[in-house]
């Protein structure tokens, strides 16, 4: 399929109104279109990719919105082949020559309909700093394969890619992360102290109840309320999983470090917990 | 009529079928002693305060003596003096002479703010839609559970429809478990403003005003740059910061009539769209939503600006005819629901009001399941309990999209 045909596909998307809001075709409408793009195999994935511009100020919007169209055609049952083609075409999409903005949208379209083949490539991208929030979105929803693409990055990684990735292992749970956690709930950046505190209390490691309630004790502030919910958050991981003594540990240090009226909620929340830890 | 405990523990120990009646969280269920401040007046907050914000402080100070403390918007970077004014939420948070929280700001917001504010003991007021994504309103019930603190949606209509005779016995119906096949189906149709919440898709990026922090607004989700509708009231029409005129209006339509149908504890098992493919970042235009509970019960909203009418099921009520006699009799013996509870009652007696987190929830997931429908263009099916879609991995990618750091659930 040439070029041309392509875009003669993406051409069937209806203009837009005087006001410039959309009303998409009815889905009998568009899909003869998406099923002669898709019928091109990769190519013609790649052949729209090729349509959209860097910067989205609606000179591209009929590609952008019929790349999209096969993103949501390609989730249904039965669509399986044109999904893996679908994929394997966008994520070729990524760390090349393509401009950024492009690239992003390649990324937020594997958020869409990406699987666990689109995740070396979306790792590949996680070091650069104008598509690692992208990447990382796409690489959570996506949730197979990502954990080995963050673990990889992470080490690397600086300033705001960082904060993202280390969050993202948290998201994920991801045990193997615990030591790098550890480092990190001592970092300088605040936001970096409780994206590890948070993700330490994720994972639910007993070893950690020590440095979670060391990083709840910082001064009154935002601080103090949120690494104070982590090791509230960590005390429930740890009471589920039958780890009691560990649970019964942070609420007593809870109950007896939040004396002032200020944090009498807190205190309560530590002394329920208790109730139930057995302490 | 028997209204004591004796009377209903008795009338549920003559039946099995009405174990659901209850299900629902009582509404003395948080204990925790009123929070107040030394010289006897709540402290105040206002968190977004442009469109509905004023109007949300408002309801929140109705009944209540409150003083106003603090105002906060991202758009005040020219003003802010972290006295009365600032555009960081989280340091409007950490004063301890803050008690209540008002939130105005656009629904990309509304979980993350309701959850650091009970973490730091507030009690919220909260504008509707509650959330952006199904997962957010799950992580809002928990935490304000967990901190014992009072979360009401900025929607009331809940609390007169529940004093009407009629539809207090339509929810007794509901509630009681003794339909065998409920017929009931309930369409909304029209003034769900979707045209008029559609985003535009032809505007070129342009430099944020000097006074709006465009990295704070856009939070936790997807950066994106800067394009005017994106901010301040046409927000509404784009995915990342809420979901057109359907999540606009609908938990305020369709709240009332939650608590009539007594689906404040559940949610749809299966949700149908017919709508065109959905634009990856504007809310568009879509025709009809079906979703249908597993007792039966039927929701559908109808836009009426796009395609085909709905045709599949004309709107009915469940009556008491709908019953066999010996059910009529036990709903009749059925004590009528207690009255809800406003948001200034349940800060002084820190009972759950009307529209607390749970219910909330429950209606913004209408919306979420509605707009997910439409953005995956397939039959859905939803686990009520487990809150996910039930063999569609795809469609749970909406359910629970990634956050932008530094922010989480």
């Amino acid at each position: 399929m040439t070029q041309d045909k392509i875009a003669e596909a993406v051409e069937q998307v209806p203009a837009l109104d005087k006001r410039g809001t959309f009303t998409g075709p009815a889905w009998e409408e568009i899909l003869p279109a998406v099923d002669s793009v898709l019928s091109a195999g990769k190519d013609g994935v790649v052949a729209v990719v090729a349509m959209l511009k860097d910067v989205d100020d609606g000179a591209d919007y009929k590609a952008r919105y019929f790349l999209h169209v096969i993103a949501q055609y390609v989730g249904r049952p039965g669509k399986e082949a044109a999904r893996a083609t679908f994929i394997e075409a966008l994520a070729s999409q990524l760390g090349g020559d393509r401009p950024k903005g492009v690239q992003g949208y390649v990324a937020r379209q594997l958020q869409v309909a990406g699987s666990k083949d689109s995740a070396p490539a979306l790792g590949k991208v996680l070091a650069d700093p104008d598509l690692c929030e992208y990447a990382t979105q796409a690489l959570l929803a996506i949730r197979t394969g990502a954990v080995e693409e963050f673990r990889k990055a992470l080490p690397e990684l600086k300033g705001g890619p960082r904060l993202t990735v280390l969050q993202a292992l948290g998201v994920l749970a991801d045990g193997a992360s615990v030591d790098a956690m550890k480092a990190a709930i001592a970092d300088a950046d605040r936001e970096v102290r409780l994206a590890a505190g948070w993700g330490l209390a994720r994972i639910g490691d007993a070893g950690s109840v020590d440095v979670v309630l060391k990083a709840a004790d910082v001064d009154a502030g935002y601080e103090r309320i949120k690494a104070t919910s982590s090791a509230l958050l960590l005390a429930e991981k740890l009471l589920s999983a039958g780890k009691k003594a560990d649970a019964a540990k942070i609420y007593k240090h809870l109950q007896g470090t939040r004396t002032d009226p200020s944090e009498a909620y807190v205190k309560e929340v530590a002394s329920e917990g208790l109730a139930k830890a057995g302490g | 009529m028997p209204s004591s405990k004796i009377g209903r523990r008795k009338f549920l120990a003559d039946t099995t079928a009405s174990v659901g009646f209850f299900a629902v969280a009582p509404s003395a269920l948080l204990a925790s002693p009123p929070r107040r401040s030394p010289n006897e007046l709540y402290g105040g907050a206002l968190i977004g305060c442009g469109g509905r914000g004023p109007s949300t402080y408002q309801e929140m100070t109705k009944n209540l003596p409150v003083e106003q403390r603090a105002q906060c918007d991202v758009k005040f970077v020219d003003k802010a003096d972290n006295k009365m004014f600032y555009t960081d939420f989280r340091r409007v948070l950490e004063r301890k002479d803050i008690d209540l929280v008002a939130i105005g700001t656009p629904p990309h917001w509304h979980s993350l703010i309701s959850i650091a504010a009970a973490e730091a003991g507030k009690d919220v007021l909260c504008e509707k839609p509650m959330t952006r994504f199904i997962a957010e309103g799950r992580a809002v019930a928990d935490t304000f559970k967990r901190y014992k603190r009072i979360f009401q949606i900025g929607t009331f209509g809940r609390f007169g429809v529940s004093k009407d005779k009629k539809n207090i016995e339509i929810h007794k119906i509901m509630r009681s478990g003794f339909l065998k096949e409920n017929p009931g189906v309930y369409v909304k149709s029209g003034g769900l403003k979707v045209k008029e919440w559609s985003g535009r898709v032809n505007l070129a990026p342009q430099t944020p005003p000097a006074n709006l922090d465009w990295n704070f607004y856009v939070g936790a989700s997807p950066m994106k740059p800067y394009v005017p509708p994106r901010h301040g009231g046409t927000h509404r029409g784009y995915w990342d910061y809420e979901g057109g005129g359907l999540a606009d209006m609908a938990q305020h339509t369709l709240d009332p009539y939650q608590w009539i149908y007594g689906k404040d504890d559940t949610s749809p098992v299966e949700i149908e769209a017919y709508a065109p493919p959905a634009h990856p970042e504007v809310c568009a235009m879509w025709g009809w939503i079906e979703m249908k509970y597993a007792d039966g019960f039927t929701l559908v909203l109808e836009s009426g600006e796009w395609g085909n009418k709905y045709d599949r099921k004309p709107a009915r009520k469940p009556v008491l005819e709908d019953l066999d006699e010996e059910s009529r009799k036990k709903l009749a013996a059925l004590p009528d629901p207690e009255p809800l509870v406003t948001f200034a009652e349940a800060v002084r007696t820190r009972k759950q009001p009307g529209g607390n987190a749970e219910a909330a929830h429950r209606c913004a997931i209408l919306l979420h399941l509605a707009n997910i429908a439409i953005r995956t263009g397939r039959k859905l099916r939803f686990d009520p309990v487990k809150e996910e879609f039930v063999g569609d991995e795809l469609a749970n990618r909406y359910a629970n999209p990634p956050m932008r750091a530094p922010w989480h659930l």
